[in-house]
C-alpha cells in the first residue's frame, strides 16, 4: 500500500498522534506556526497553504541546548518519536541541507542524529503560494515528490466535482508501515482524484513561475554568484540592512551555532546556541582581526555560502527559496533583488544601470 | 553512534613556562593518550569559562602530554594566562589537516614565521628534524618585535642552530643594545638566493599582516601558489566543519585547514583580515 485516500484528515492525524507526539500548523496572524496536536480540541485540521513561518530546524537543532559538561561528560538523551504535519517541499529540502552538515560521516552531531532518527515527516502540497515564495528558481516546487514519510495532497475541492478528500502517499518504509497498520482508515483512490491533484499542482506551479518570472537565469545561479563576487551590490543592499539577524533565525538552512561555556550549580556546561553570520563579531578572532568587519562583506558571505560555497561543497543549494527571510526582515534586504541585480550585472549591464534598476 | 564530538576529554595543566611578557607555554596532560599530526589544532576548554583553538607546539611523537604556547590577546587567552599549575582543562580534537610533511620529502623547506606563529612551526620543525635526512634543507626565517619577544629562546638560540641541515635566520622589528643581528620585518631576511625555489616549499605562519606580506614576497621570488603553505588563523569554534565561524569561501578552516596552500584560497575575499 503506497497511495491511499481519506475524506477527512482528523482520523488520520488522530492515528498519528496515537503513536507519537504530533505537531500541526496553526494560523497565527497571517502566518502558520506549529502547535502540539490535541485530538480532543479539534474537529478538523487546517491545511496550511504554504510553509509555516518558523523553520523546521527548530525541531532538529534547538535554539539552545547543552552539548557537553564537566567534570562528568554529557551524552544526548533519548528523544520520543515525533511527527510534523504540513511541512512543504522547501522544508524537506532544508532538512536535506541540515543532514549534509550534521550527519557527515566522520563528524556526526549526536544531538541532531537523536532527533532526526525519531522524526516522522508528513508533508503536504502548497496551494496559493505567498508573495515571497520563490522555490521554483532554486530546484524546488510547491509539492514534494520525495524526502517525506507521508505526503498529503488535496485532490479536489477547488477544481472539480470529484469527491473532496486527500491523497496520502508513502515515501519511506516508515510511511508504508504506517499506512498498512492503519489501513482501515483509508480507501482506494477514487477515479480521477490523482488527475485532479496533478491539475492543482500544475496550477500552483504555474502561479509561482508567473510571480517569479522576473528571475530568469541563463547561467546557473552558482556561477552568477561566483562571477560577480566582487560586485558593489552587497554593499548597496546592506545599506537597507538593520542587522536584526531575523534572516538567519527564520532561515531553515542557516545552521551556524555558537559554543559557550557556563557555570551551573554542580557542573560546568558547554552550550550550543544558534548564531548569525550577520553579527559583527561573528568571525572575529582574539586580537581583533575580523575578515568581515563590513556589513556588505557579511551579506556577501551569507549569500555566497548559500548559493555558491555550499553548492561547491555538497552539490546542492543552501537556499530553498522559502522566502521566510523576505517576510521576517526588519530592514529591506531582499535576496530576490540581490539575485536579480547580480544576474543583470553578469549580463554585462553597466553598474550604473543596475543601481538605477533598484 | 560516534562519541559526542562536543565533549572534551579532561586534562590538567602541569607546567607553565614564561616565554615572553605576553606569551606562555602550557604543558597539558590529557587523561588519555592524545595523538595529533603536526599542524593540527585542539580546542582547549577552561571549564565554565570558554574554549579556544590552539595548535600544539610540541612534537606529535609525544602523546602523553602536549605543549600549547599562548599569547595573551583576548578574553580566553587572558584567563588562561591567569591559570596556575593544576588547573583542570578540557581538550577536543585534534582537528584539521596538519602539515603535509610527506609532500615536503626531498625538498627544501623554507619556513617563515612571526611572533607567536612560531608555536605551530616549532611542532613542524621538531617533526622535520626527527627525519632531517628526508629533506634537502630546513630553513627557518623568524621575526619578533624585540629580542625579548622571541619564544623558545633556549632552543632557538642554542640547540636548533647546531642541527645539521638546518639554517636559521632571525630578525627583530626593534633592536636593543645586545642585538647584533638583522633589524626589520621578517620579509627583510627573505632572500631568493637562499632557496632553490623550483625545488622548495614555503611554510608561513604568523600574524595576518606578516602572512600577507611574506606571501607576496614569496610569490615575487617565484614560488608557485601551490607551494606556499599557510597556517590560517580564523575563529575555529566547533572544530568539525559545522558552526561556520572559520569559513574562508567554501572551506572550513577547522576541517579543511588550518593549513592551506595559497593556491586553494587566493580567490576568496578578505583572507588576510
Amino acid at each position: 500500500m503506497e497511495t491511499v485516500f481519506v475524506s477527512q484528515l482528523k482520523p488520520f492525524l488522530d492515528a498519528v498522534a496515537g503513536q507519537m507526539d504530533l505537531y500541526v500548523p496553526k494560523k497565527a496572524g497571517q502566518h502558520y506556526v506549529f502547535n502540539v496536536y490535541d485530538p480532543s480540541a479539534t474537529n478538523e485540521v487546517e491545511l496550511n497553504n504554504i510553509r509555516a513561518c518558523t523553520p523546521v530546524k527548530e525541531f532538529l537543532f534547538p535554539l539552545r541546548e547543552l552539548a557537553a559538561a564537566f567534570p562528568e561528560p554529557f551524552e544526548p538523551k533519548q528523544i520520543k518519536p515525533f511527527a510534523i504535519f504540513g511541512l512543504k517541499d522547501c522544508d524537506l529540502r532544508s532538512i536535506e541541507v541540515l543532514d549534509k552538515v550534521f550527519l557527515e560521516e566522520e563528524f556526526e552531531d549526536p544531538f541532531y542524529v537523536a532527533r532526526r532518527q525519531k522524526m516522522f515527516i508528513i508533508s503536504s502540497d502548497c496551494f496559493e503560494p505567498a508573495e515571497s515564495c520563490f522555490c521554483n528558481i532554486l530546484d524546488g516546487q510547491p509539492y514534494a515528490e520525495s524526502r517525506f514519510d507521508l505526503n498529503v495532497s488535496q485532490s479536489t475541492g477547488r477544481l472539480s466535482a470529484v469527491k473532496d478528500g486527500f491523497i496520502i502517499e508513502a515515501g519511506s518504509r516508515k510511511g508504508k508501515d504506517f499506512l498498512e497498520k492503519h489501513s482501515q482508515l483509508f480507501t482506494d483512490i477514487p477515479e480521477g482524484a490523482l488527475a485532479e491533484r496533478d491539475k492543482i499542482r500544475a496550477e500552483t506551479k504555474k502561479q509561482l513561475e508567473q510571480q517569479n518570472a522576473e528571475m530568469k537565469f541563463d547561467t546557473p545561479i552558482r556561477d552568477v554568484m561566483t562571477a560577480t563576487q566582487d560586485t558593489d551590490v552587497y554593499d548597496e543592499e546592506a545599506k537597507t540592512c538593520v542587522e536584526c539577524q531575523a534572516c538567519t533565525r527564520v532561515c531553515p538552512t542557516c545552521h551556524c551555532f555558537y559554543l559557550y561555556d557556563t557555570k551551573q550549580k554542580d557542573y560546568f556546561g558547554k552550550m550550543k546556541m544558534w548564531d548569525s553570520c550577520m553579527r559583527l563579531a561573528y568571525a572575529q578572532v582574539a586580537g581583533g582581526a575580523n575578515p568581515r568587519k563590513v556589513l556588505g562583506d557579511r551579506l556577501r558571505h551569507r549569500l555566497m555560502h548559500k548559493l555558491a560555497y555550499f553548492v561547491d561543497r555538497y552539490g546542492i543549494n543552501m537556499c530553498v527559496g522559502c522566502g521566510r527571510c523576505v517576510d521576517a526582515e526588519a530592514g529591506a534586504v531582499d535576496i530576490r533583488n540581490v539575485l536579480k541585480k547580480l544576474n543583470e550585472e553578469l549580463k554585462g549591464k553597466s553598474k550604473k544601470e543596475v543601481k538605477v534598476a533598484k | 553512534m560516534n562519541r559526542n564530538l562536543y565533549q572534551p576529554i579532561n586534562g590538567e595543566i602541569t607546567d607553565i613556562i614564561d616565554e615572553s611578557s605576553t606569551i606562555k607555554t602550557f604543558v597539558v596532560v590529557p587523561e588519555e593518550n592524545f595523538k595529533f599530526k603536526t599542524g593540527q589544532f585542539v580546542e582547549l576548554t577552561l571549564p565554565g569559562e570558554g574554549e579556544a583553538p590552539f595548535t600544539p607546539s610540541s612534537s606529535p611523537a609525544v602523546t602523553e602530554q602536549m605543549d600549547i604556547t599562548i599569547m595573551k590577546a583576548g578574553r580566553m587567552t587572558g584567563l588562561l594566562h591567569g591559570c596556575k599549575k593544576g588547573q583542570k582543562v578540557g581538550i577536543r580534537g585534534p582537528y584539521g589537516n596538519g602539515y603535509p610533511v610527506n609532500d615536503f620529502v626531498g625538498k627544501e623547506v623554507y619556513i617563515v614565521g612571526g611572533g607567536v606563529g612560531l608555536a605551530p612551526i616549532r611542532s613542524l620543525f621538531l617533526t622535520l628534524v626527527d627525519r632531517i635526512k628526508d629533506f634537502k634543507t630546513v630553513m627557518c626565517r623568524y621575526g619578533a618585535k624585540t629580542p625579548e619577544d622571541f619564544i623558545y629562546k633556549n632552543t632557538l638560540f642554542g640547540s636548533w642552530q647546531k642541527i645539521e641541515g638546518v639554517d636559521i635566520k632571525l630578525t627583530v622589528d626593534k633592536a636593543n643594545g645586545q642585538w647584533k643581528d638583522n633589524v626589520g620585518v621578517v620579509t627583510t631576511i627573505l632572500n631568493p638566493a637562499d632557496v632553490d625555489i623550483k625545488n622548495a616549499v614555503a611554510v608561513v605562519c604568523g600574524p595576518p599582516i606578516m602572512m600577507k606580506f611574506a606571501t607576496l614576497k614569496l610569490l615575487e621570488f617565484g614560488f608557485a601558489p601551490k607551494d606556499i603553505y599557510l597556517s590560517m588563523e580564523k575563529n575555529m569554534s566547533c572544530g568539525v566543519g559545522k558552526c561556520g565561524h572559520c569559513m574562508i569561501g567554501k572551506y572550513y578552516v577547522c576541517k579543511d585547514g588550518p593549513v592551506f596552500t595559497y593556491e586553494q584560497i587566493k580567490e576568496y575575499p578578505n583572507i588576510w583580515d
